[in-house]
């Protein structure tokens, strides 16, 4: 009777440990939908992998885990360029919290926008 | 006599089949130094597969940042490197590391070369092969912490449903060479990087963080060091 639990906890642990996931992050589409748009760069495929981003982050929230590293920056960045600044600066501040090694990435962004915009 | 003949096997085998070692072993500098931060350049495409260099782009932060490393937006970077008239990745290729940490404050830099991208189709399966060259570079003293050339096979066998028969076989041929022609190679070419990391020490962010020093890579001896 002993083994028969013994192997039924086995048994469980082993299935357990097959269901912890092996990375950390959760990237959703995140490669297909950038090749595409990659691919072929327009509205829907930008649409697209924007939704993508913000799913990844939607879905890291909900579950209790971190945002992968470059997806706030890349979201930001995106925006940014369709004149939505605020929003856009509000995200690379987030990559930055998330990452403080991406500090000096962020800060260069920044830098680069505002000649952008003095020009 | 025999014994030089063996002699002469021991070395001819060697050098034809993979070696193992630690991780440690494999990459001793990248536990001394432990970079944090990663900028992937763009890579040089010798391969005759046209679509290779973007299908190797978007593909390679997902696993790199699953080992644990800091991995900057390849899509902005490629902007500001633009920005700043560096579009041609020879050019690039040869911009020492220390440059990037300057403008970037990166840790490494990763140059990469993708030396084949074959395909081939066999009647009920296809696959994809790979070869990269990759050099890790630190960006503080310029050495190379990790690096890797090795042929990687990725199956994309359509999965049939387990049908029997000739007719099943068909049914197999034909989703093969759907899946191997028309779709995607996305999923393909992040599982080929996927490999190719699987013999890269973990990063920071990652739970095998300072664990994975005796985790055994499987390499060709070539690869040990250039």
């Amino acid at each position: 009777m002993k083994i028969y639990i013994l192997c039924a906890a086995g048994a469980i642990l082993f299935l357990l440990a097959g269901c912890t996931p092996e990375t950390e992050f959760y990237w959703g589409d995140y490669s297909s939908t950038l090749y595409a748009y990659k691919k072929a760069p327009d509205d829907k495929t930008l649409a697209t992998h924007k939704k993508t981003l913000n799913d990844i982050i939607t879905v890291s929230a909900k579950k209790h885990i971190p945002v992968p590293p470059g997806v706030y920056a890349e979201l930001g960045y995106l925006l940014i360029k369709e004149d939505k600044l605020k929003d856009g600066l509000v995200l690379l501040d987030k990559e930055m919290q998330a990452y403080p090694e991406s500090r000096e990435f962020i800060m260069k962004i920044r830098s680069k926008l505002q000649t952008g915009a003095q020009q | 006599m025999k014994k030089i003949i063996a002699a002469i096997c021991v070395v001819f085998l060697a050098g034809c089949v993979p070696a193992t070692m630690t991780k440690q072993q494999y990459a001793p500098l990248m536990y001394t130094e432990r970079p944090v931060s990663i900028l992937v350049l763009p890579p040089i495409n010798k391969s005759t597969a046209a679509d290779a260099k973007e299908y190797y782009l978007t593909t390679v932060a997902e696993p790199l940042a699953n080992t644990g490393y800091y991995v900057y937006p390849i899509e902005i970077v490629s902007d500001i490197l633009k920005q700043e008239g560096l579009s041609d990745t020879e050019t690039m290729m040869n911009v020492p590391p220390q440059k990037f940490r300057e403008f970037f404050g990166t840790d490494a830099v990763l140059y990469v070369s993708i030396l084949k991208w074959n395909t081939s189709y066999l009647i009920t399966s296809g696959s994809v092969t790979v070869q990269i060259e990759c050099e890790l570079k630190s960006a503080k003293s310029g050495e190379i912490l990790w690096y890797y050339n090795d042929v990687v096979e990725v199956n994309t066998t359509g999965d049939s449903g387990g049908q029997g028969g000739l007719a099943g076989l068909m049914i197999a041929a034909v989703a093969t060479a759907i899946k191997t022609a028309a779709t995607d190679y996305v999923p393909v070419a992040k599982k080929a990087n996927e490999k190719i990391f699987l013999a890269m020490p973990s990063g920071v962010h990652n739970k095998q963080y300072n664990k994975d020093m005796s985790t055994i890579v499987e390499v060709r001896k070539k690869a040990e060091k250039k």
